[in-house]
């Protein structure tokens, strides 16, 4: 990082970190979590390299910080699904910490890269993606034709690849 | 140096990916699907993300993911529809009782590709379902009755106040409980039972004269007609409900057919390597770590084409 970078985001940080934190307690009735997250959305603008760029600081961390409330809600939505889950079925218990560690992130990141996606389009992409159903088998469920189950999938993969990382 | 990708180039990626996940894909479309790799770098690095993107669903084990991604509501109803006719009982499984005494039991269950689950009757016996099964239960004042439509399941009778008699029924017949623990694994037309205590008594369903006592350690199969001479049961026959699968000398076809009960998606075994050899026990919840250790153990390779088109070939 550079040093008038650096300049730029101690700027920001004094200025609007007392805003932030305020901001985001009003939403989350709570100020550890509140500081936290005020932390890790310095945290993302420190990473974006792009300090210089920002012409409205307010609402730019605003931006960032609603983006990580809605993950850390996401999220939280998430463990609890999994875990009620987790719970019906004695014979994962067995699993390590680490390895439900691993299931939850991948649920996460899969959750939000599904989340453009329209309820048909995401039903589809899930069944034969992680159920492991066949194209007319899935078309047989969801009552549509087996050209509709492709374009759908194509659409749900090529969303998907556009929101993957290299 | 990689380049930002532009919407089409993975639109293209998507479309080769859901053509060649759609069937076995003959020579002519695989060349095709290569030449288009090939033709230029933004190709071949649109596809890379589609097998990152492979890998990463690959981490999530399908029985917890669905219902946890399907949404709050879906599992609220599938728990409902479950608990409807089982009830838990602490962590080991399931039992299933009657909603009133002395009414008729009646419950289905089913497990998918790579599940197991084990139940509790009514009666105190125990019943474990292997992968891809559906069974049926029907008790009575008079019949305790197990319909296994398909797959395979094990039995551990209790012994009945009322002195009902145990049944499991296949397409191909009744398999009779003597008071004892055995499995019934029914597909293509051939129902096969191995017993591990004590005995049971097998009749085909269109030649009900005939019967051929079983003895623990025995093993036979049967048809609609006839019924093969008992012989000793092969070592680990049961060892599925430990998750299990110990095979000697088998095959690698028919190892290979074996695992398909236990995997979603197409598992290719080539021709060249059918023939070869393998023995050894391997855990049936992890089919990916099978397929990976594969090639150490033999000369071949196993190739992803997508996560649910896998192919066994010559290394």
């Amino acid at each position: 990082m550079s040093a008038p970078d650096h300049a730029a985001l101690h700027t920001l940080y004094s200025e609007h970190n007392g805003w932030l934190k305020n901001w985001l307690r009003a939403r989350l009735g709570n100020a550890s979590d509140a500081a936290d997250l005020a932390q890790d959305t310095f945290i993302r603008v420190l990473t974006a390299r792009n300090v210089h760029a920002i012409r409205e600081p307010r609402s730019y961390l605003g931006a960032i910080a609603h983006a990580l409330m809605v993950d850390k809600f996401r999220r939280k939505a998430l463990e609890q699904a999994y875990l009620a889950e987790l719970a019906t079925r004695p014979e994962r218990l067995a699993d390590s910490p680490e390895t439900r560690l691993l299931i939850l992130e991948t649920l996460v990141a899969v959750d939000t890269l599904l989340d453009g996606l329209g309820e048909r389009t995401r039903q589809i992409f899930l069944a034969v993606q992680l159920e492991g159903l066949n194209y007319v088998t899935t078309a047989e469920r969801m009552g549509v034709s087996v050209t509709t189950v492709k374009k759908h999938l194509i659409r749900a993969m090529t969303h998907c690849l556009l929101l993957t990382d290299d | 140096m990689a380049q930002p990708l532009d919407y089409r180039t993975l639109e293209a990626a998507a479309t080769w990916y859901v053509q060649l996940n759609a069937k076995q894909p003959n020579e002519a479309q695989l060349q095709a699907w290569q030449d288009w790799l090939g033709k230029n770098q933004a190709h071949a690095q649109a596809w890379a993300r589609v097998e990152k993107l492979q890998r990463q669903l690959g981490n999530l084990p399908a029985d917890v993911a669905l219902p946890t991604l399907a949404g709050v509501r879906a599992r609220r109803r599938a728990v409902l529809k479950t608990l409807a006719m089982l009830m838990a009982v602490g962590a080991t499984g399931w039992a299933v009782r009657e909603s009133t005494p002395g009414q008729a039991m009646m419950a289905e269950l089913r497990t998918g590709k790579g599940e197991r689950r084990q139940v509790r009757l009514s009666d105190g016996s125990q019943l474990e379902l292997n992968t891809d099964s559906a069974v049926d239960i029907h008790f009575d004042g008079e019949y305790r009755q197990v319909h296994l439509h398909r797959g395979e399941i094990m039995v551990q009778t209790a012994s009945d106040p009322a002195a009902r008699p145990f049944e499991v029924q296949t397409a191909e017949g009744r398999v009779r409980a003597l008071g004892t623990r055995f499995s019934v694994r029914s597909d293509d037309g051939r129902s096969q039972v191995s017993v591990l205590q004590h005995a049971v008594e097998i009749r085909p369903v269109d030649n009900p004269l005939l019967m051929l006592r079983l003895d623990a350690g025995q093993s036979a199969h049967f048809d609609h007609q006839r019924i093969s001479p008992a012989h000793t049961a092969a070592p680990g026959s049961g060892a599925w409900t430990q998750g299990m699968l110990t095979v000697i000398e088998w095959r690698l076809a028919d190892f290979v057919s074996e695992l398909r009960r236990y995997r979603p998606g197409v598992l290719r075994c080539a021709g060249d390597v059918a023939d070869l050899r393998l023995s050894g026990a391997f855990r049936i919840d992890d089919t990916d770590t099978i397929l990976e250790n594969l090639s150490a153990s033999l000369p071949v390779k196993v190739r992803y084409l997508t996560r649910y088109w896998v192919s066994i070939e010559p290394a």
